[in-house]
């Protein structure tokens, strides 16, 4: 999108008070929040703070809360009441040091009633100087760098500058220099082939400032290309919007370099859910648009390079299956009062439907790039008519999760820390619904350690971890969370993980197949597991869920 | 626990050892600016010390390891978040050096220190 040059000049003059300060971060926000599973995907597996992106945006959705209904226009008491508001609300290691960040920067301006050229670089230097008071050991290449350049950058600058805007302009071209360099100061993410999570979770705060005085939209995450495997095109078909209904898909090779901004300006005026991958100098383009405009990106592209190949869809066609396959229910356990209820995360409908049968009473839909809140698990639950609760969240980034849930309620709830689906299944075989709770998650908790957890899933991209090294595409094995091995083939993948399981010395295989495979090709693997391992019962269900080619739980 | 067998012999790891990969582990966390002796955790705690295996203590009880971390944090940071991120970052760099299950990690915040007041 153009940057609006009117509005620019007009907001140039305008002085920056407790409002505008206001406006500006719930910008900066937005932002954010638009962009945190692009924060996410940056966290260095595996790493103790989880969900950077998620952390830090909650973090500053309850700073913003502190001050939404605010009528203040001194500036400085805004900005201490938004840095109490991250104070209170802070999440995680990055949510703890975004407090800091904006309690230094408060401190610096606390007296101001408008923001002046001066008072922002004081603030910012605070910001930085409170933010490494918090830690004995600074680590560079992390958003303590990041806001340290920030502020930097913004200090170098403020001799040169005329306006706030200008000055955001370069504070904030110092972040984004300052977060492509943190793969050079920390060989870990440099291995892992990303920058800094935290950093940049700050560059987009900051950077929502900025595209708010542009007048750019806030609601559509950056332009951002994925490597082509990466591109998940089937998740797109869940946000089509009204009038939206067509779907294509171009391959394409552009003539020369492919602009990038001015590609993604064109396409946004043509539709929604714009998606762009590249590999091997080839892109594919994926568009949502109204049927009048279904030739249009393909006519746009032949301008700009040479089509290989187009796929038109009909979405409205497409939504209607699914419709009709969503209307099978599923018919879970009933909760009589005063016995157990047990509610399970589950990544896929075939899943649940395993779950429903061993007598689960609510299932929460969620999974590995789609963790449920605490409000979502909690909502489970809550009117159903007992009071005992046992929940399995299937998934280690969605314990802590459940861990709060159980925290907020008044019912007596225990966890039982499921990592895994096939853990979930095996702690759900020794569920007795009347039992004492904490006594059956006792027996639950020790059931789910009988199985071992296999995973065949694609590399999004490459890496080397645990002395195994995967490029971008491949397929990748995991065992028990760790990786264990990547090969080209599903096949090959699938009996290296058997073989690390030792499988040989195993009884029970079962194989849970993901939603992009049909029965008839799972029951294939199925045969070339039997064919090689003569000891082993496989077992074929349907799982359903994302990402995964296969779940396997080896008993 | 701190020992595996292996064909050749049995490798035996020292709590102290522990101990020092927490301590650097949590003065990595963000939040936690020093730690405090353990004796003197009731009372009032003055110094502020360096040393890996005053503020923390490991103990191997059976086939389990519980490590407790006695920490001053900056005054101003949310409590909960930093004690809880020191839990998961000396669970994961102990587990992850040892590859030993880490059974319980207790952060016991002995004081705050100011630095700023606002």
């Amino acid at each position: 999108m153009a940057i609006d040059t009117a509005r620019v000049e007009k907001l140039r003059k305008r002085t920056i008070d407790g409002q505008a300060f206001k406006r500006l971060v719930e910008a900066g926000v937005t932002w954010l929040r638009t962009n945190q599973q692009i924060v996410n995907a940056l966290n260095v597996f595996p790493v103790p703070d989880g969900d950077t992106g998620t952390n830090m945006s909650l973090t500053l959705q309850a700073a913003w809360n502190e001050i939404k209904d605010s009528g203040t226009h001194h500036f400085g008491e805004m900005a201490a009441a938004f840095s109490k508001g991250a104070l209170m609300g802070a999440r995680g290691n990055s949510g703890v040091i975004t407090s800091q960040i904006l309690r230094g920067f408060s401190r610096g301006v606390h007296d101001q009633k408008t923001l002046t050229l001066d008072a922002f670089v004081k603030g910012l230097n605070e910001a930085r100087d409170t933010a490494y008071k918090g830690v004995v050991k600074p680590v560079e290449g992390t958003i303590l760098t990041v806001i340290k350049e920030t502020a930097n950058g913004a200090e170098a600058a403020r001799g040169s500058v005329k306006d706030a805007v200008e000055l955001l302009e370069m504070a904030l071209k110092a972040a984004d220099e300052a977060v492509k360099n943190t793969p050079e100061q920390l060989p870990i993410l440099k291995q892992a082939g990303v920058v800094d999570s935290g950093g940049k979770g700050l560059f987009f705060f900051l950077e929502g400032m900025l595209r708010h005085v542009y007048g750019e939209s806030l609601e559509t995450p950056t332009m951002q290309v994925q490597a082509l495997s990466a591109m998940s095109l089937e998740g797109a078909l869940e946000d089509v919007e009204e009038g939206q209904d067509y779907e294509i898909v171009v391959d394409f090779v552009p003539n020369g370099e492919l602009d990038l901004q001015g590609f993604y300006a064109k396409l946004e005026e043509m539709g929604t859910s714009i998606q762009v991958g590249e590999g091997e100098g080839m892109y594919r383009m994926h568009i949502h648009v109204p049927t009048e405009n279904r030739y249009v990106p393909i006519d746009y592209i032949m301008g700009i390079g040479t089509v290989t190949k187009v796929a038109i869809e009909n979405l409205m066609a497409q939504m209607d299956d699914i419709q009709k396959s969503k209307s099978t229910q599923i018919q879970f356990g009933t909760v009589e009062p005063g016995n157990i209820a047990v509610v399970v995360v589950s990544p896929g409908t075939g899943i649940s439907r395993i779950f429903a049968s061993l007598g689960v009473a609510a299932v929460v839909a969620g999974g590995q790039t789609m963790n449920p809140s605490t409000q979502d698990i909690l909502s489970s639950f809550e009117n159903m008519p007992t009071d005992k609760v046992i929940i399995l969240p299937n998934n280690k980034n969605i314990v802590m999760a459940a861990n709060q849930a159980k925290d907020v309620t008044v019912k007596n709830v225990q966890v039982v820390p499921t990592r895994t689906v096939p853990q979930g299944l095996a702690a759900m075989l020794s569920f007795d619904p009347g039992g004492e709770v904490a006594a059956v998650a006792e027996r639950m908790l020790k059931a789910m350690s009988n199985v071992q957890t296999g995973e065949i899933t694609v590399a999004t991209r490459s890496v080397e971890i645990d002395g195994v090294t995967v490029k971008d595409g491949q397929v990748i094995a995991l065992l028990d969370g760790k990786l264990v091995a990547s090969s080209d083939t599903v096949e090959h993948g699938l009996f290296a993980l058997l073989e690390k399981a030792g499988a040989s010395e195993h009884e029970i295989v079962t194989l849970f197949f993901g939603e992009n495979m049909t029965h008839a090709e799972a029951n294939r693997f199925a045969d070339a597991v039997r064919g090689k391992y003569s000891n082993l019962e496989v077992e074929v269900q349907e799982g359903g869920q994302p990402h995964y080619q296969f779940i396997l739980s080896i008993e | 626990m701190g020992e595996e067998t292996t064909s050749l012999g049995g490798i035996h790891v020292s709590p102290n050892a522990v101990a020092t990969i927490a301590y650097h582990a949590t003065l990595q966390s963000y939040g936690v600016v020093g730690l405090a002796p353990k004796n003197l955790a009731d009372g009032i705690v003055s110094t502020i010390t360096r040393e890996p295996s005053r503020g923390i203590s490991v103990q191997y009880k059976e086939d389990e390891i519980h490590i407790d971390i006695h920490v001053i944090v900056e005054y101003g940071t949310r409590i909960n978040s930093v004690a809880e991120s020191v839990a998961n970052t000396v669970r994961f760099h102990v587990e992850k050096a040892l590859g030993l299950k880490v059974n319980t990690v207790n952060v016991h915040v002995a004081g705050l220190r100011i630095s700023n007041t606002d």
